[in-house]
């Protein structure tokens, strides 16, 4: 098996670690016998939305988001918003969530538009505003998921549907307790730090959608939730059994990410949620 | 004045650390001109140093030259970087009747963090001052890369005609502030082609990944084309776009070429002078610093004698590659604090091929940057199968580890010690064991059916036995051993066989607590006495 990971604007967008998130999402498919292609996408480059399984798009400085903004919009619009709409996979970080969403107005200058793929919009209050900087923690899918977030923009949700509730941390706004947004399969958040080698949940959630999309794999749906669910607190089914083809997805041996992502937990004051995490580090 | 003076005093009796700062910001306070008034005294003037990555092996290195030309050198203590740190320093110096005492030959050179300078030059009126390079760091301090660089071209451009400028024309953002300059600018560069390493760079080749961090052309904004691109962004590139390109240096390396681990012989060519020059330290990284400070010697009209002898007797500050003997071992002491940084000490130790003991230290404390998402763009894949032993420690341990199983490393391979306990282990697993002598995990009875009962709860059909759910607790306990920099320290030491070298790669607060640690033991001086 095959997946083609499409990395987009990895020369210009690739300010916090971002390489982890391709790192992992190459390793876990790899130890499970699946082959992860990546293929960067920079400017100018057109985007076919059948020639990717998975799409990533990490964050950047104001500087270089200005040209990627227009390129974004130019040139791969189309074929990322045909991409979306088939249920393909997106995870954007930071400076691509925001150009994910109707625009982001910076402290100085023009608005720079985006797709409008989420709802949602951004505004830099200017500099005098702070940064919203630390680490975070929100809940998803009823686990939480940890991370670094520092970013100037308040993003506002419109009516996109939050990736997760803030337990600890800014978020989108540091007003309305919600991170980042979901339309179909495409996943913005503020996360970094780098986001997926201490989330292996939600790394695997992303590889189940890019193989139930590809393969059609149809009982992996339930790995998939709706993004009514996710605020509520439920978790998603495991797989049953070896003829089940989210076996696929079996577990691996994630002690270490577990420990990682717990000591994360622990030093915010999530103990029980860290003791949780560990316990789930067994399981692995 | 007097009673700036009382604090400092009054802050190294209570070991509050090298105290100069604090006296400085009580001075400035008291009298917030003190650091122009002061400097005014110095009949040889000032020199500043800002950088990234460098400023405090840089400005040894001129001080060393400066030393040797017969000059009485003033320094701010390594890490007091900002203007409190400068008037500290100029204070410490003052007379109660407000003058320098043995102002005299004497010249001060400072080092000053990137986002301070314009106001130590607004304040100082140096001779020169030297950028020796600019990269990413501490994004949640500084912000991005561009912030820093638009800082400095505002103040380029109000530097008086009489400072000049020493730049680096190998980093493409630094250099472009010559184009800003009134008064004169030098730029430093490398010249030995054979350093190439572009064509390995990008995805394709592992092991050989480049952080780039100034990437689009000043000018115009169009990417850079290399013809030769030595690590990250340094190299000779030219813009295609607008022709903005490298300018030609006044001092270059023509040839450089590692003679043992800690020595760079280099051929280096000044407008007058062909000559080589023995760096006593490891690194490509300290053929730009040694270059840095020659060019600025160059510019205050040091003669070519006290240049040689300066940078060939140079002693390396704390933490950039000084050595400290232990137990039969040595201890070599690398500070990494960004992703360049980082990726060329791990060059520097694994290009050889040779086995290295290695303990790494990641803090995220407010000096070392919260923000450690960088550790996933430094190559650590070239330290693969190349690691004698290997311990991982600090407040970011778990992080490090796990960016280490992610370059290859088993992480049955690695010791494990964080610097705080995992307290929700404890609960799965009991106590862990302390200090040294910390043997048995202080399991009670009890705790172990609690684990047992804990393990049960989240246990499905298909999971094993109690007994070895409880096991495998255990086992997670066992992968770090205790916790705490001296446990860690003691850990990296004891894996190194005596007379074997110990290379201890921290991060900034990591390195001062290894400092703490080895002063704890009575194996180094206080710095702020090593230093002057």
């Amino acid at each position: 098996m095959t997946l083609t990971l499409g990395h987009l604007y990895p020369d210009q967008l690739n300010l916090y670690g971002d390489r982890g998130n391709i790192l992992t999402l190459k390793r876990r498919c790899e130890l499970r016998g699946i082959e992860l292609r990546v293929v960067g996408l920079g400017i100018g480059d057109a985007l076919a939305p059948d020639e990717y399984d998975l799409l990533f798009i990490g964050g950047g400085q104001d500087k270089e988001q200005a040209p990627v903004a227009q390129d974004l919009f130019e040139t791969k619009g189309i074929g990322l918003w045909a991409a979306i709409e088939d249920d393909m996979p997106v995870l954007a970080v930071c400076g691509g969530y925001q150009l994910l969403a109707h625009y982001y107005r910076p402290a100085e200058g023009p608005d720079m538009k985006g797709l409008g793929v989420f709802d949602a919009w951004t505004v830099h209050k200017g500099p005098r505003t702070p940064r919203c900087i630390g680490d975070v923690v929100i809940r998803w899918n009823g686990m939480t998921v940890v991370g670094f977030e520092n970013h100037g923009g308040r993003t506002y949700l419109g009516t996109a549907h939050p990736l997760g509730k803030v337990l600890k941390g800014y978020g989108n706004n540091a007003e309305d307790g919600t991170e980042g947004a979901v339309y179909r399969n495409a996943y913005g958040t503020y996360l970094h730090g780098s986001l997926l080698p201490k989330n292996p949940h939600f790394a695997d959630h992303l590889i189940g959608l890019a193989l139930q999309r590809k393969y059609g794999l149809r009982r992996l749906t339930s790995l998939s939730m709706p993004p009514g669910e996710i605020m509520n607190g439920s978790t998603p089914a495991q797989p049953a059994s070896m003829e089940d083809p989210t076996t696929l997805l079996r577990p691996l041996d994630d002690h270490l990410e577990w420990q990682a992502h717990a000591a994360i937990l622990e030093r915010l004051g999530l103990y029980e949620e860290a003791v949780a995490a560990l316990r789930r580090a067994k399981a692995a | 004045m007097i009673s700036g003076r009382a604090a400092g005093a009054l802050s190294r009796r209570l070991r509050l650390g090298g105290g100069t700062s604090i006296v400085g910001l009580v001075a400035q306070r008291l009298y917030p001109d003190i650091i122009g008034h002061l400097a005014a005294q110095l009949e040889h003037g000032s020199v500043l140093i800002t950088g990234t990555n460098g400023k405090t092996t840089t400005s040894g290195f001129l001080a060393a030259i400066l030393r040797d030309a017969g000059l009485r050198v003033w320094r701010n203590r390594e890490g007091a970087n900002l203007l409190r740190g400068v008037a500290g320093a100029l204070v410490v110096r003052a007379l109660p009747n407000g003058n320098l005492r043995r102002a005299g030959q004497a010249i001060s050179v400072f080092e000053i963090d990137e986002a301070v300078i314009p106001q130590a030059a607004r304040l100082l009126e140096p001779r020169a001052v030297v950028f020796v390079n600019l990269f990413r760091d501490q994004l949640d301090r500084y912000g991005e890369v561009e912030s820093v660089a638009s800082l400095w071209r505002q103040m380029v451009k109000e530097l008086p005609e009489t400072t000049a400028l020493v730049l680096n024309a190998d980093d493409p953002t630094t250099a472009s502030l010559g184009e800003l300059a009134r008064g004169p600018v030098l730029y430093f560069g490398l010249e030995d082609l054979t350093l190439d390493v572009s064509g390995q760079d990008g995805q394709g080749t592992p092991g050989t990944y480049q952080v780039v961090d100034s990437r689009s052309c000043v000018r115009c904004g169009s990417d850079y084309h290399y013809s030769a691109r030595f690590y990250s962004h340094m190299g000779h590139y030219q813009c295609p776009h607008c022709g903005l390109e490298r300018p030609s240096p006044l001092v270059r390396a023509l040839h450089v070429r590692q003679d043992t681990f800690d020595r760079l012989r280099v051929t280096v060519e000044t407008p007058t002078q062909l000559g080589e020059i023995v760096i006593p330290l490891p690194g490509l990284y300290n053929v730009y610093n040694a270059l840095a400070a020659i060019t600025a010697a160059q510019a205050l009209g040091i003669s070519w004698e006290p240049i040689v002898s300066g940078i060939e007797q140079f002693k390396p500050a704390f933490g950039r590659g000084e050595r400290v003997q232990v137990a039969g071992r040595t201890l070599r002491l690398l500070l990494a604090k960004n992703p360049t940084g980082l990726n060329e000490v791990l060059r520097t130790l694994f290009s050889e091929g040779t086995p290295r003991h290695v303990l790494f230290v990641l803090n995220d404390n407010i000096a070392d940057g919260r923000d450690v998402s960088w550790i996933w763009d430094v190559d650590f894949e070239r330290a693969k199968g190349l690691t004698a032993s290997l311990t991982v420690t600090g407040t970011r341990a778990f992080d490090l580890a796990l960016r280490l199983k992610y370059a290859g490393f088993a992480p049955e391979a690695m010791t494990l010690i964080p610097s705080t306990p995992l307290r929700a282990l404890e609960e799965l697993t009991g106590p862990q064991p302390r200090g040294r002598k910390g043997k048995g995990r202080g399991r009670t009875r009890r705790q172990l059916q609690e684990g047992q009962a804990a393990a049960a709860m989240t246990s499905s059909a298909a999971a094993p036995p109690a007994e070895e759910t409880t096991a495998s607790l255990q086992e997670m306990a066992v992968s770090f051993p205790g916790y705490g920099l001296a446990r860690a320290l003691e850990q990296a030491i004891a894996q190194t066989p005596a007379g074997e070298t110990l290379f201890i790669v921290p991060t900034y607060t990591g390195l001062l607590e290894i400092h703490r640690e080895l002063e704890r033991r009575g194996l180094t001086p206080h710095y702020w006495e090593g230093r002057d």
